[in-house]
């Protein structure tokens, strides 16, 4: 790509980057945690071998001139990332046991049917919520949010559970006459599991299930069978078995790992 | 002799996402592939040759990523590779002349003369620039087991949402495999670690056994496992699951006191890229005259301020040795500590990024093949194994479903969904949307579409691939990530598009094969 297109690209891309970013609304609260950690130096030596496409080098040998050649581009290629794709959805992630990623778009033949339906200022006259919904404690709670943001970070209460999200709208003045219901539902999300972010100590465990994978033969001992218990008095449960397995842990309620990647370089 | 009361594992994680830029030499992203060869896959070799050459009976697990085999497997980046050593060897001659003058500096360009000078002669007349059957020999002679990963890397957790994707992910991933290998693997390394129960029916459609997850993956299962990570899991889908030792991982990782840090060790950002006299090494740094790295790098670590000694491979050694023991020393009290609470012998399981061996720790190979000549000969109470062999011996396993977990910094997905990159993942669903409306739509496609289905299919891979993510995170190369990620999302909706219209722009088509061509057996019938 000319150099002249690549900037002009780079230039598109910080705008539409810095435009998401000032629509963006979170109110979960991040820490500068959320990144890995990045030793200095791969800054300074990545930042220094930025990406950059130049003029041909005198040293190609003659073999890969030719294979240069042939390979050519023969087509000039510039992409940037369509804005919306005109759909009407809700997407739910998990990020962290206690965070969900919300984004959502409303497509245009959706905006012209509530317009329709509901009046020309429909969405003037009203403001879009998100309702979630914890399916396994039979709970859910509202979210206001905005127009200006296509993607919300919300913090959960509850881990190891399952969420669905509905996007809506309700009317900002109740006493709209055009907008009879309270709340206009409008898309719901795909299901997702929070993840689970502790030991399960509380399950009190009385068995444990086997399976042979060779034979595919399952097999259910009590907890108080195992001989390793047995021969230990002191031992009565998981949370004492972990107390012996993990004698070096400060705090096995709150493992934490060097994070793989502080030190890999090539990225 | 001691009785083996126990066993360790290790296994390397062997990745780089798929770089391949047939259209220009001045990508040097490329050079991450020939850095990884020459201070890591090379020494990997060379090491695993001496221990067998020892008759040292040792094991290891490495997982090869498809992308990574694409590229050892490419006749294109092979050459470059060498051009690259050329180029290398040139600069370490001029470095012997300009040491000249400085007895321990000539030594040490000396030094690396040899050693690049020995890479050229491996790669070329010894390997016949196939490394992937080099490390498929030590497999057949049963000391290496290989084991897969996501085709091109792709993060489970976040993919999921498509579950097809994920499938497709895994498909390709034991396809490549296969492909290199002549059989399916028994294992596979989960993207980043990334844990979801919704994939284990496709590992077992697959014919996958096991999956390494991280630490909490086995911790926080539920229900809890009785032998904490010292035992592999089974979830109720039949997927075995081992999970990360972290006091291991720990001695190893530690920024603040881990091994690499050793101050008889080489520093990594000593390098004459940065210092050398800019006229002289010009011809060696980025074409555009940007300092980077070269690998000729002549200083240890010496201690926390600036003021870098020059670097002794002796001491480097002693250093290594001394480490070595450690390891054992600790792996074998460990095991005495907790045989006590178990019924059966423990598995400690040492997972790393393989290219954290040679490239960022640079006598990492060599620490390896000393500490697994140790735990051959010294008296020690455990011995290495595999996870396939450890399942084979211990096959009653308790049922559990692992926690869903990466092994990314606070263990979830933070780092390939934050603020930095969240915009990339509407973009990848849909892709993954489209590509499975293209699969339903053209199941019979033949010809000239069926190429282009082919191609959306790696495009879609090549834009799931989590290093762009990781990548942005890390605030390093991101305008690369960024457009990675954009011609691969522009490449397929242009295509998507051209296919159902029904007009396809062959040149085009053409193309874009040859700069992505990873994959060249792929079938877009995986997402049908």
């Amino acid at each position: 790509m000319p150099r002249k297109a690549k900037e002009k690209e780079e230039l598109k891309n910080t705008k539409t980057n810095k435009k998401i970013s000032n629509s963006k609304v979170t109110n979960s609260k991040k820490t500068s945690s959320n990144r890995t950690k990045q030793s200095k130096s791969s800054v300074q030596s990545k930042n220094a071998a930025k990406s950059t496409k130049i003029s041909k080098t005198s040293t190609t040998n003659k073999k890969s001139t030719s294979v240069k050649k042939q390979s050519k581009p023969i087509i000039t290629e510039y992409y940037d990332l369509p804005e919306r794709y005109n759909q009407t959805v809700v997407k739910v992630l998990a990020q962290t046991p206690k965070t969900l990623f919300i984004y959502w778009e409303i497509s245009d033949a959706d905006i012209e049917n509530y317009k329709k339906q509901y009046g020309e200022n429909f969405f003037e006259t009203t403001k879009p919520v998100l309702i979630i919904h914890n399916d396994n404690l039979n709970y859910s709670f509202e979210v206001e949010i905005n127009d200006f943001a296509n993607s919300w970070y919300l913090h959960i209460n509850d881990s190891k559970s399952n969420y669905r999200i509905e996007l809506g709208r309700r009317p900002i003045n109740t006493n709209n006459i055009e907008i009879k219901s309270d709340y206009i539902f409008i898309t719901s999300s795909n299901k997702i599991e929070a993840p689970n972010d502790h030991i399960l100590f509380n399950n009190s465990q009385k068995m444990v299930y086997f399976r042979n994978v060779k034979t595919k033969q399952e097999i259910q001992k009590p907890i108080s069978s195992l001989s390793f218990i047995r021969n230990m008095g002191k031992i009565y449960d998981i949370y004492d078995i972990y107390k012996e397995l993990y004698k070096n842990e400060d705090d096995f309620n709150n493992l934490s790992n060097p994070s793989s990647h502080t030190s890999s370089q090539f990225k | 002799m001691q009785q083996k009361k126990g066993y360790v594992s290790f296994v390397l994680h062997a990745h780089l996402p798929f770089i391949h830029h047939p259209e220009s030499d001045d990508y040097l992203e490329e050079s991450w592939l020939y850095e990884a060869i020459s201070e890591t896959y090379i020494p990997l070799l060379t090491n695993f040759q001496k221990l067998v050459d020892e008759g040292v009976d040792f094991r290891i697990t490495m997982s090869m990523t498809p992308p990574l085999l694409s590229m050892l497997d490419n006749k294109l980046l092979q050459r470059k590779y060498i051009k690259y050593l050329k180029k290398l060897i040139e600069l370490s001659k001029k470095e012997v002349i300009r040491t000249a003058n400085d007895e321990r500096l000539n030594k040490l360009s000396h030094y690396y003369l040899d050693r690049y000078s020995n890479d050229l002669h491996l790669f070329k007349d010894v390997f016949n620039c196939d490394l992937i059957s080099q490390f498929k020999h030590f497999q057949d002679i049963g000391v290496l087991e290989i084991i897969t990963c996501g085709a091109t890397h792709g993060y489970f957790p976040i993919l999921y949402v498509n579950e097809k994707t994920v499938k497709a992910q895994i498909a390709v991933g034991v396809q490549t495999y296969e492909r290199y290998f002549g059989k399916k693997p028994r294992g596979i390394w989960l993207p980043e670690c990334g844990y979801v129960p919704e994939a284990d029916k496709y590992l077992k459609e697959f014919g996958i056994d096991y999956i390494i997850t991280e630490s909490h993956g086995i911790l926080y299962a539920d229900p809890t496992p009785i032998y904490g990570t010292y035992s592999p899991i089974v979830s109720p889908k039949g997927v075995v699951a081992f999970g990360r030792d972290m006091e291991s991982s720990r001695q190893v990782w530690s920024s603040i006191n881990g091994y690499p840090g050793d101050f008889n060790y080489r520093e990594f950002y000593r390098d004459i890229g940065y210092e050398a006299d800019y006229d002289y090494i010009k011809p060696y740094i980025a074409h555009n005259g940007v300092r980077v790295h070269t690998g000729i790098k002549y200083h240890r670590i010496t201690g926390k301020t600036d003021n870098k000694d020059y670097y002794e491979p002796q001491w480097a050694m002693d250093s290594a040795e001394k480490q070595a023991g450690h390891f054992l020393d600790c792996r074998t009290s460990q095991i005495n500590d907790i045989v006590s609470v178990m019924d059966k012998p423990p598995i400690i399981l040492c997972p790393y990024d393989a290219e954290l061996y040679g490239h960022w720790w640079y006598e990492g190979p060599y620490w390896l093949y000393i500490l697994f000549k140790k735990i051959y000969y010294d008296d020690c109470n455990f011995q290495l194994i595999t996870p396939s062999e450890y399942i084979d011996k211990y096959p009653e396993i308790q049922v559990s479903s692992p926690c869903r977990s990466s092994w990314g910094a606070n263990g979830y997905s933070e780092v390939w969904l934050n603020e930095t990159n969240d915009y990339a993942h509407k973009h990848l669903h849909v892709a993954g949307d489209r590509m499975c409306e293209l699969a339903c739509s053209y199941p019979n496609a033949k010809g000239l579409k069926k190429k282009a289905l082919n191609q959306c299919a790696r495009e879609l891979l090549l834009a799931q691939s989590s290093d762009w993510l990781f990548i942005i995170t890390n605030g390093t190369m991101v305008d690369y990530a960024k457009k990675r990620i954009k011609d691969h999302i522009g490449r397929f909706n242009k295509l998507y598009y051209q296919i159902k219209n029904d007009d396809i722009d062959e040149n085009f088509l053409k193309d874009i094969s040859k700069k992505d061509c990873v994959f060249p057996d792929i079938n877009y019938n995986i997402y049908g």
